[in-house]
């Protein structure tokens, strides 16, 4: 027996050697991410404590491996992965970021928590992901990828967008606060002048979570954190980025052809009992349509102003497309460098970046270079000083706003330039008042808005104690606007300009802020607590002036400076002040176990906006956590990894108002208002009450409440979050034009407090992200956000939106119903004689203007975004799409389009479909060239489904092995394809149905808007 | 350690007790209240209230073009204008006149803000006054006073029922009041104050009210009224011991000779200053040939077939009841290239200085060629005529200003009342009052002096442009011809002066006049015809905006019939 033992050993003995000789092995490889190599992962043997970890060019070696042996790769933030190594020797893997984040740091402001530990609603953006797309302001890249958010801008290059966070807890400004290092805004333009390659982190705090911003937080704080390099870097990384494409229009409207022009217009005047006849297309039975214009006339003298008709101008065969005369393919490139390190005892990040984004209208474009520094050294073993300076020029060449609007409305017939090559324009009979649209942006060319802006941080941090923190940050911004914009000679015109003039406008901004915040963090055992308190002082302020000046002797920017001309200049306006606030804080964390939190805020916030005892009040918070996952009863092996549920309660104020000194009446001289001549000709100077002020004016305050619970499943590749909330309102400050009503004096109306409005609602989001053995990756990242707005209260019985609109507003805000829901009257078909039916709402028997009701809701039902991520080997693709469900848009541009307001200008294909006797069941009211019967008044034919599913971004990638990439010289190569609004789908008939907000109590009315842009492009990234 | 903390106490208590004055914020470059209790602001608010005689408001609303103070509007909505230019341009306008009102018309609105500003502008003067415990600022009170009993009167007489924003309402903000009906108690309480209060004469002031003029706004008020007798007291007194009188030349009253002569009671003081000339007529600035002799904005406000035709004579007298079944030639239909004979019958000579005719001297600037000098296509409802009274002669510089773009900004004042205009309502206040020798005086006075004044004279220095022809009554047969003969009157020697809607409502036959009217202007524009929709009484008052009534929370009631 003893010797068959020994055999037995014998042989296992040999058959393990022969084993190991013949599986087991040594194997190699890289582990990276979406951006390139991963150093610091850990690579693990399953079952073993054979492992190695990733140096920096993210390579590991692994000896005695066997063939059929399982690694695992992990790396703090991303996703654990397992690889079978089946008998390779080189096995490389490419990790994927983990949604869940646990243990990500979050920077909340004033302080950071790990990921795990927040129990507000703290949305994060993965930015590497978002910032994917060619955005020129990186709050772009919120839209659709965080919920409860949504941004719309209006697609004209540097426009600043508009943003808000749950609903529309406001009828005042909806800007959320931005955070940006250390500086404090609520001007969204501040993100114009950032590149976004810099960006490192941007939080979004949407509940009480934000309450350590009190007065300024009720519209939710956005936490930008900018790239800061590491410390003990062994050699500096750079980084480049590229792209560069082309923009075009996405979707232009259908107008009439000449043909079609003519016929409507004869449609008109024999449905008007007219005898057709037109100056340009005839008289008779039928149109003509004529080769050259008739009449056609231009200014050949001034002072007095002469036409001569000695010009001709032939038409285009089919007619001018206006629309394609004002747009072109219009090129868009960016390049972003940025480089970092960092010793021991100092580290830092620079970059520079330049954006040229030219704009799909004529003449019209951004353009901007930005630089930054952030740096940071430690001094001795306590103290670390650093900063943040971001230094940006941009210029904002925005063409003119009515240039679509005159497009649009422009008749089809004139060419662009008349046969001697020059602008032809409405001079000549029966071509209506349209301005030349071509020629205004091409005139608008030299006019410019320069802005230079400069902002940063510094800061102090004092270590007293290993947990006792002291820091002071002073931050500082200053903003220089410089705009010119000159108004030429137009002769083609029928009304034409007879002086030109320039207006120049100068406007400096500056705030600076200064807190100096005590951080006490600690674990006792199981017991762990973060706490701060803070005071902090800010001013926020502008100065500016603009000034008119008419008669220069040539129309060339060479020669636009103020005293070449020679008219008595003018000064528009001029204006100067400041606002300040002053804070004191203190917020506690308290953990135990990890797994039970609390949280505790509170702010004081002294305005200089408000009066006695409103200029100050206290903002307080809660919050409590439970990661229930945690508990004995769960267990380990179940399907859920991680439950955690959470709630907060906070009360946060909003007390941004677009005045300084909204308590007092301002009286003031008014040049163009308030002088008078008592003898005919010596001007007196007047004074006017410019703006009535509001003694009692309060806090905005915001009461929310959030409910929310976190699961991560499958070993953390599904997590789940969802929140409800109910954000309440209180005495929400708006102008009230109820007040200062029609009725009443010509001043400002004053900002009021006007009632109480609540929003209630839920924001879900999912992820999923898995890979195969073969090493394809994929994950799924999807949101969707629903709210429903509610008027509480209001001073008011009711109150109107906007009311510059053509026969006046179009929406309405009351008590029970949604904020500014459209209001007029209910088309529900066709009179016998072809023109709109009204509802007849209160059964009178007539319809006027008491028979006008509730015809559509701005608000969606639900806005979603998801996003698709693919890779495979060095390839990789991202889909991301949004949409937005059940909301109405009122499009206003249907006025000019769809009417008779201009009776030669162009329309819409719509009208093909006017009612006639044998066409009853059409579309638009029978033809006649004026408006008649409230027709484009406020009525349901202009409120449109705006509901929409579009694709907004796309971006197909390839990186190049690592040793290719080495061949180049570079760490990681990448490049890529890229196109943005590739499609929407939508029934939407305008522009686009993501409409700009005028107002808060005028939503969703589509009006003079920029058309929307596709963008394709082509771009690499560069790692050095 | 402890040295730290209390340096940081030291820091946040440092902070602290800045903050009281860190969080105060000056508004700079601004009056406050406290600032204007005194003469200075008092004067400053005053001027300022004036300054929305000419139709111009902060913050405006409605048309911009609606808000003029001339009242241009008026005459377009009256058998006296058409609105000008081609029909699309303007199409709110074009709405209003062809009787298609919708109550959201932008030209209903803007009027009505203006009016209220200027009444709350003055409230404003009144409201400080008030609150000024020392000085005597009763001269300050009536002008104000009486401002605001002009801007409530212009809002009676186009609204009919229309709230009254007190004093006391507009310190309260109290402005949104409801509108049972007229508010001439009001209008003449503040017309009487001012009458009781201001100087009669203002020196060198003279865009100033007097006491004179006061008065005559207090009789206008009452004679809107039927009051005729009270009315034809207080004319009596105005004409017989006011320091007004008659222009020797009728056309002096629009040019530059004329500004604040011996025959303005009160007028709108526009002055063409350098710059954009805020205080021209703005709101006329569409009002001049386009194109034509200079500038080129924008051909609107173009007198009816149906006027000239009102300016023909037999031995010198109106055809007060056949008129309009004559046409004066015109050249409608006829292009400046073809041929075109002016017409050779007998006119009242104030015809070619109230419209501008093909044929005829334009006010200095030469021949009017016709069409070549009209906007409006021969399919659209403007006719051939141009405007005259408010476009500055050719020469009179003073009177010339134009606004940023280039637009005209006319310096020509524009009279609220001018004496002949009293002279015709006492008149028709003595006619109504069976003193039918008064109104005959009255009436010829006003005759005379047209005859008497210069004519139009032919460019090549023939003599007369026309066949002029004009004499004074030798009598009324009764009181009925004497109030027909006199409200004639009113329309041929204030014609394109804002006054004849006023008038037509007030005598309770719009619906007969503008009815005629239409078909009399039809045969001349044929399109007129089929593009205007008949008038009724309820056109005797614009609709109240329905925005106004929103923002009032149906605080206001809307007028009748819309």
């Amino acid at each position: 027996m003893r010797k068959i033992y020994l055999l037995k050993n014998l042989l296992l003995m040999v058959s393990l050697m022969l084993c190991s000789f013949t599986y087991a092995q040594s194997i190699s490889g890289t582990v990276s991410d979406a951006s390139g190599p991963l150093p610091g992962a850990n690579v693990i043997v399953k079952g073993t404590t054979n492992g190695a970890i990733t140096d920096f060019d993210g390579k590991y070696t692994l000896n005695n491996v066997g063939a059929d042996a399982v690694i695992v790769v992990s790396y703090v933030g991303y996703i654990s992965h397992e690889v079978n190594v089946g008998g390779r020797s080189t096995v490389n893997v490419t990790l994927q970021e983990d949604a869940s984040q646990l243990d990500e740091v979050v920077v909340m402001g004033y302080s950071t928590q790990t990921r795990g530990d927040v129990t507000g609603s703290v949305a994060s953006v993965d930015t590497d992901e978002a910032l994917k797309a060619p955005v020129v302001n990186a709050s772009e890249a919120l839209q659709g990828r965080v919920t409860g958010v949504t941004v719309v801008n209006n697609s004209s290059p540097g426009a600043t967008p508009k943003i808000n966070i749950r609903g529309f807890g406001t009828s005042n400004n909806t800007n959320p606060l931005f955070i940006i290092d250390g500086v404090q805004t609520d001007d969204p333009n501040i993100l114009n002048n950032i590149n976004s390659a810099d960006i490192d982190q941007m939080n979004v705090l949407k509940d009480g979570a934000a309450a350590i911003y009190g007065a300024r937080a009720s519209n939710g704080v956005v936490i930008i954190t900018t790239k800061s390099g590491g410390y003990n870097m062994d050699k500096a990384k750079i980084s480049v980025d590229m792209y560069t494409g082309i923009s075009q229009i996405a979707n232009a409207p259908d107008l009439l052809n000449p043909t079609q022009h003519a016929d409507m217009l004869w449609q008109s005047m024999i449905n008007a009992g007219v005898t057709p006849s037109h100056p340009q297309y005839g008289s008779g039975s039928t149109p003509f349509v004529p080769g050259s214009i008739q009449g056609y006339r231009r200014v050949i003298s001034y002072n007095p102003i002469v036409f001569g008709d000695n010009f001709n101008a032939t038409t285009k065969v089919g007619g001018t497309d206006w629309i394609d005369a004002i747009t072109q393919d219009a090129p868009t490139s960016n390049v972003a460098f940025s480089m970092e390190n960092g010793t021991e005892s100092g580290k830092y990040f620079m970059s520079v970046g330049y954006l040229t984004r030219d704009g799909i209208m004529n003449y019209t474009g951004f353009k901007r270079v930005t630089s930054r520094l952030n740096s940071e050294f430690k001094i001795k073993d306590k103290i670390t000083i650093g900063e943040h300076l971001n230094v940006s020029y941009s210029n904002t060449k925005s063409g003119v706003g009515e240039a679509i609007e005159m497009a649009l409305r422009m008749t089809p017939l004139l060419p662009v330039r008349d046969d001697a090559g020059e602008y032809t324009g409405v001079a000549g009979p029966g071509l209506g008042n349209t301005r030349n649209p071509a020629a205004q942006l091409y005139r608008s060319d030299n006019d410019y808005n320069k802005r230079i802006s400069i902002f940063g941080d510094v800061y102090l941090q004092y270590e007293i104690l290993p947990e006792l923190k002291f820091k002071t940050t002073l931050a500082a911004g200053m903003n220089t606007f410089d705009r010119r914009s000159f108004t030429y000679l137009d002769p083609e015109h029928g009304e034409p300009i007879s002086e030109n003039s320039m207006n120049e406008q100068d406007q400096t901004s500056y705030n600076w802020s200064w807190s100096n915040v005590m951080n006490y963090n600690k674990r006792f055992d199981d017991h762990s607590v973060n706490a701060l308190v803070g005071v902090e002082a800010l001013k926020d302020g502008g100065k500016g002036k603009g000034i008119s000046r008419s008669g220069y002797l040539f129309e060339d920017p060479d020669f636009y400076l103020l005293n070449n001309g020679s008219g008595t200049p003018s000064v528009d306006y001029a204006y100067d002040g400041y606002n300040s606030l002053f804070s004191v804080f203190g917020n506690v964390n308290y953990s135990y176990l990890d797994k039970y939190y609390l949280s505790g805020t509170l702010r004081r916030d002294e305005s200089s906006r408000f009066l006695g005892d409103n200029k100050s009040d206290i903002f307080p918070s809660a919050s409590v956590g439970w990661v229930v996952s945690k508990e004995d009863f769960f267990g380990t092996d179940g399907f859920i990894d991680r439950l955690k549920l959470k709630a907060s309660y906070g009360e946060l104020g909003n007390q941004t108002l677009p005045a300084n000194n909204p308590t007092i009446n301002i009286s003031g001289l008014s040049e163009s208002q308030a002088n008078y001549s008592f003898d005919g000709s010596t001007i007196t100077q007047g004074a006017i009450l410019s703006q009535v002020g509001n003694p009692n004016l309060k806090w905005e305050t915001s009461v929310t409440t959030n409910f929310g619970a976190e699961l991560t499943m499958l070993d953390g590749a599904l997590s789940l979050t969802g929140e409800y909330f109910v954000i309440k309102t209180k005495d929400l400050i708006t102008r009230d034009f109820s007040l200062i009503s029609s009725t009443a004096i010509d001043a400002g109306a004053p900002l009021v407090n006007l009632g109480d409005i609540e929003n209630r609602g839920f924001d879900f989001s999912l992820g999923y992200r898995n890979q195969t053995d073969s090493g394809f990756t994929y994950a799924i990242d999807a949101n969707i956000s629903h709210y429903k707005n509610e008027v509480k209260n209001l001073i008011s019985s009711f109150v109107s939106g906007r009311g510059d609109l053509r026969n006046g507003a179009v929406t309405r805000t009351e008590v029970g119903e949604e904020m500014s829901y459209f209001y007029g009257r209910n088309v529900v078909g066709f009179t016998n004689d072809g023109r709109f039916q009204y509802e007849d709402v209160n059964g009178d028997g007539t319809v006027d203007d008491d028979d006008r009701t509730k015809i559509g809701s701005p608000h969606a039902d639900f806005t979603y975004g998801i996003n698709l991520n693919l890779g495979y080997k060095g390839f990789d693709a991202s889909f991301f799409f949004n949409g937005s469900q059940g909301n109405d848009v009122y499009n206003y541009n249907k006025v000019f389009t769809d009417f008779p307001l201009f009776v030669n200008g162009n329309r819409s294909t719509r009208v093909l479909d006017s009612w006639t006797p044998s066409n009853t069941d059409a579309t638009l009211p029978a033809l006649l060239n004026s408006g008649t019967n409230n027709e484009s008044s406020s009525n349901s034919y202009f409120v449109e489904d705006g509901s929409f599913f579009r694709l907004k971004n796309l971006q197909l990638g390839y990186t190049f092995p690592t040793n290719v990439a080495e061949k180049m010289g570079a760490d990681s190569f990448r490049f890529y394809l890229q196109g943005t609004n590739l499609f929407t789908i939508t029934d939407y008939e305008g522009f686009d149905p993501e409409i700009v907000a005028y107002d808060n109590l005028s939503l969703g009315i589509d009006s003079r808007i920029y058309p929307n842009s596709r963008i394709m492009s082509i771009g690499v990234n560069v790692k050095f | 350690m402890k040295q730290k903390f209390i340096y940081l106490i030291m820091l946040v208590g440092l902070l602290t007790a800045c903050n009281e004055e860190f969080t105060e914020s000056p508004a700079v470059g601004a009056l406050s209240d406290a600032a204007l209790q005194n003469e200075a602001g008092v004067n400053l608010m005053l001027t300022g209230a004036y300054s929305t005689l000419d139709g111009v408001r902060a913050n405006g609303f409605g048309n911009g073009w609606s808000i003029s103070g001339d009242n241009w509007i008026m005459d377009v909505v009256s058998d006296d204008a058409h609105k000008g230019s081609t029909d699309g341009d303007q199409g709110d306008l074009y709405q209003v006149e062809t009787f298609d009102w919708s109550t959201g018309n932008g030209y209903f609105y803007g009027k009505w803000g203006v009016t209220f500003a200027g009444i709350n502008r003055a409230n404003a003067v009144i409201s400080l006054i008030n609150g000024i415990e020392e000085g005597d600022f009763s001269a300050q009170l009536a002008e104000a006073r009486f401002l605001r009993g002009h801007f409530n009167f212009e809002l009676q007489k186009i609204w009919g029922n229309v709230p009254y924003i007190s004093e006391e309402n507009y310190n309260n903000s109290e402005f949104n009041q409801p509108n049972p009906g007229p508010i001439w108690d009001k209008i003449e309480a503040d017309f009487e104050y001012a009458a009781n209060n201001l100087p009669s004469t203002q020196g060198s002031e003279v865009g100033r009210p007097t006491s004179w003029a006061a008065k005559a706004f207090l009789a206008k008020a009452q004679l809107h009224q039927g009051k005729w007798s009270s009315a034809l007291t207080i004319f009596n007194d105005v004409i017989n011991n006011g320091p007004y009188d008659l222009l020797p030349d009728y056309v002096d009253n629009f040019r530059l000779a004329g500004d604040n002569s011996v025959e303005s009671i009160f007028s709108i003081q526009f002055t063409a200053d350098a710059g954009n000339a805020f205080n021209g007529n703005t709101g006329g600035a569409l009002n001049f040939p386009n194109p034509g002799p200079f500038g080129a904005c924008c051909g609107f406000y173009q007198p009816t077939q149906d006027l000239l035709n009102a300016y023909q004579t037999a031995n010198g007298l109106p055809l007060l009841d056949t008129f309009n079944q004559t046409d004066v030639t015109s050249d409608y239909g006829i292009n400046s290239s073809e041929a075109f004979t002016p017409y050779a019958g007998e006119l009242d000579p104030r015809a070619d200085y109230s419209i501008g005719r093909r044929g005829i001297d334009y006010n200095g600037y030469g021949v009017n060629p016709g069409k070549d000098w009209i906007r409006a296509e021969f399919a659209d409802i403007s006719g051939p005529y141009l405007s005259r009274k408010n476009v500055y002669w050719n020469g009179e510089t003073d009177n010339m200003a134009t606004g940023g773009w280039g637009q005209q900004h006319s310096g020509i004042n524009y009279h609220i009342m001018r004496f002949a205009d009293v002279l015709l309502m006492g008149a028709e206040a003595a006619a109504e009052s069976g003193d039918i020798e008064t109104a005959l005086g009255y009436v010829n006075r006003v005759r005379n002096r047209a005859k008497n004044s210069n004519y139009v004279q032919a460019v090549d220095g023939s003599g007369d442009a026309a066949n002029y022809s004009i004499e004074p009554y030798t009598g009324f047969s009764g009181q009925d011809e004497a109030v027909k003969a006199v409200r004639f009157e009113r329309r041929l020697e204030l014609a394109m002066e804002g006054q004849r809607l006023f008038d037509i409502r007030r005598w309770g036959n719009a619906p007969q006049i503008m009815n005629a009217y239409f078909a009399n202007e039809a045969r001349t524009i044929g399109n007129f015809g089929t593009k205007v929709n008949p008038y009724t009484a309820t056109y005797d008052r614009f609709p109240i905006p329905v925005s106004a009534i929103d923002l009032s929370g149906n605080v206001l009631t809307q007028n009748p019939g819309f």
